[in-house]
């Protein structure tokens, strides 16, 4: 097995992960976290589409680290407005339990 | 003019409004920030119109080396036709907002005085994210490599996902936009997922070397990818079965943002779609025209049933655009069937796309107008219920006869453009009547379209016409403010002006589709 596929194959395995996450759990801060897990899982996958192997030296194209960085970068925006928002909402309820809302419904 | 000046004037007005807002609240003119907005989605607008009358040339800026690592950005007619589109709901929404974010003020649920009132709402906030959410939808059609075209949808998206929480006391906004946040995101993770694969098997991510590698052959990493980005750009474009935060979600905005989010946000979704699949991919290599058509209608056979059963005005109309992001998929699964069963039949394809990008157009003026006009009557009534709206029509003649002019045009009624586009999608669907899959697709669009033109009717009826039901509660009731009357009248001129000047607007989409089409 190469690097490429043990990496490739690590970012599908976090990327279920963080899906099995979101669909399980109801805790609006748990539902962030698997969030950011199947971020992880895609940036590791970007990751392991950059691997190159020059002079028996692995090394990751430029681009892929660049992609990661903007990616890293969002997806903390994402999450601090996620969290900002699940703040307002637990004002409005008094409970992070997404069963106690009245139309959250997925 | 260079594509990057577009987006350094939007981006540089949002960093103003920030900036100069404590100012502004000092000297009590709150009223300027929204002034900043207005010119730059002026300028804007201004410089896209003039490129696209002068019929310039495409161009490209890269940034850095020419090499096929480095971020670039393209400016042909597909961007321009588009971009005036977005620029041009931005600045009615901006001059709507002006009075809008006033009435939001007024009816924050805090007994502060009215400038600690103004200071909690945030207008600086609202302004500069109208402003960053406009620039990611003209970066998007601007990018001419996937690393751009995902840098600015974030930057749409995050600024969509702000922008639909921002009435952060209402529990209404606040749920929806959690909501909205995470299904977006999943979407926006799978077409970064779609993206990588691309850049394994290109080993770039500019346009031109990712469709040098796809195009022709078809291998499963491919499909794989272009699954994953039809998925990830359906979210945003709402297409069923990943509809599901939209009627949530554009409800609870303010509305001028509503306008902005059915207007021209799900387009982008759609323009996404559309580079993707017809210039990357390749419809002819690829048969996803079958999956496209099937789609398309299921989601304007869902949205259209979903619909009549609103009592929500807001919520009917953001059903419609759903219906309606359903008929502009439906034009494109047709092309793309069309170019791949009967390559020979180019002609009969172009007639199915320009159908498609004319109901962009179409419903980015039809449905910016009515949620402007709903606007209105919420400024008024303070409700959002048909039932309670019924027969206001007499109270605010202006505003009422607007929406309807938005309504016929959404509903297809012959002389308005809205008619002539989904007449092109039909006719390309009638254009070789021995294939049954085109047949079956264009008798449901037609139906469809009946039944959507009778409920748009309908709630034109019942605002217009209809005797008041609640006797007395619409005795008090004035017209729109003037400054919130100025853009729809503007929207509604727009959509007589554009029936009239069809020739030249079916040219330049015409034009348009040369980029895709080639």
């Amino acid at each position: 097995m190469s690097l490429y596929e043990i990496y490739f194959a690590g970012s599908l395995l976090l990327i279920t992960t963080g899906l099995y996450i979101i669909a399980s759990k109801r805790h609006l801060v748990k539902i962030v976290i698997g969030l950011e897990v199947v971020t992880l899982g895609v940036n590791l996958a970007i990751a392991s589409m950059g691997i190159r192997i020059v002079d028996d030296m692995i090394v990751m194209d430029a681009l892929a680290q660049g992609m990661i960085a903007i990616s890293i970068a969002v997806a903390a925006a994402i999450a601090a407005l996620a969290l900002s928002i699940a703040i307002n909402i637990y004002k409005h309820y008094g409970t992070f339990d997404i069963r106690k809302l009245r139309r959250l419904r997925w | 003019m260079e594509p990057l000046n577009i987006i350094l004037i939007l981006v540089g007005a949002a960093v103003a409004t920030v900036i100069l807002d404590p100012v502004f609240r000092k000297v009590r003119l709150i009223e300027l920030s929204g002034v900043i907005a207005c010119i730059a989605f002026l300028s804007t607008l201004v410089l896209l119109v003039l490129d696209a009358v002068a019929g310039a040339p495409p161009r490209m800026i890269i940034f850095g080396p020419d090499s096929p690592l480095t971020a670039s950005l393209k400016l042909d007619m597909l961007s321009i036709y588009l971009s005036i589109i977005f620029s041009g709901l931005g600045l009615m929404a901006a001059i709507y907002s002006i009075r809008y974010m006033l009435f939001e003020v007024e009816h924050l649920p805090l007994d502060d005085p009215f400038w600690a009132k103004v200071r909690e709402l945030g207008l600086d906030r609202y302004y500069a994210l109208l402003l960053t959410l406009i620039t990611g939808m003209i970066g998007v059609t601007m990018a001419n490599d996937f690393f751009t075209l995902y840098v600015f949808w974030e930057l749409m998206a995050i600024s969509s996902y702000s922008l639909v929480a921002f009435r952060k006391w209402s529990w209404e906004a606040v749920e929806a936009g959690f909501k909205y946040l995470i299904m977006s995101t999943l979407g926006s993770l799978a077409a970064l997922l779609g993206i990588a694969l691309l850049y394994g098997l290109a080993g770039s991510l500019r346009f031109d070397a990712v469709r040098a590698v796809v195009f022709g052959g078809g291998n499963m990493a491919a499909a794989f990818s272009l699954a994953m980005i039809m998925v990830g750009f359906g979210v945003t474009a709402a297409i069923v079965p990943f509809h599901s935060w939209l009627p949530d979600a554009h409800p609870a905005a303010p509305t001028p943002i509503s306008a902005i989010l059915s207007g021209v946000v799900i387009k982008t979704g759609v323009y996404a779609m559309l580079w993707s699949m017809f210039k990357i991919f390749g419809p002819a290599t690829y048969g996803f025209g079958p999956a496209l058509i099937g789609l398309g209608i299921l989601t304007m056979s869902f949205a259209n049933i979903a619909a009549i059963m609103q009592t929500d005005i807001k919520r009917f109309l953001a059903y419609s655009s759903i219906a309606n992001i359903g008929y502009i998929i439906t034009g494109m699964g047709l092309a793309a069937h069309i170019l791949r069963t009967y390559p020979s039949e180019t002609g009969l394809a172009a007639l199915a796309l320009t159908g498609a990008l004319l109901h962009v157009l179409n419903h980015a003026l039809g449905k910016g107008l009515s949620f402007l006009s709903s606007g209105c009557y919420i400024l008024r009534v303070n409700s959002r219920e048909i039932e309670r709206l019924e027969g206001i029509g007499a109270r605010m003649p202006a505003t009422t006869a607007s929406l309807g002019i938005g309504l016929l045009n959404l509903a297809g009624v012959p002389p308005l453009s809205g008619f002539w586009s989904k007449l092109l999608i039909v006719s390309a669907g009638l254009g070789i009547p021995s294939d049954g899959l085109m047949l079956a697709a264009t008798i449901i669009f037609i139906v469809n379209c009946i039944v959507a033109a009778g409920y748009y009717l309908w709630l034109f009826q019942r605002l217009a016409f209809k005797r008041p039901m609640l006797d007395g509660g619409l005795k008090e009731i004035s017209e729109a403010p003037a400054l919130m009357l100025a853009p729809i009248l503007i929207l509604a001129a727009a959509c007589i002006l554009i029936t009239i000047m069809l020739n030249p607007v079916l040219q330049f989409i015409r034009s348009a589709l040369e980029v895709i089409l080639g």
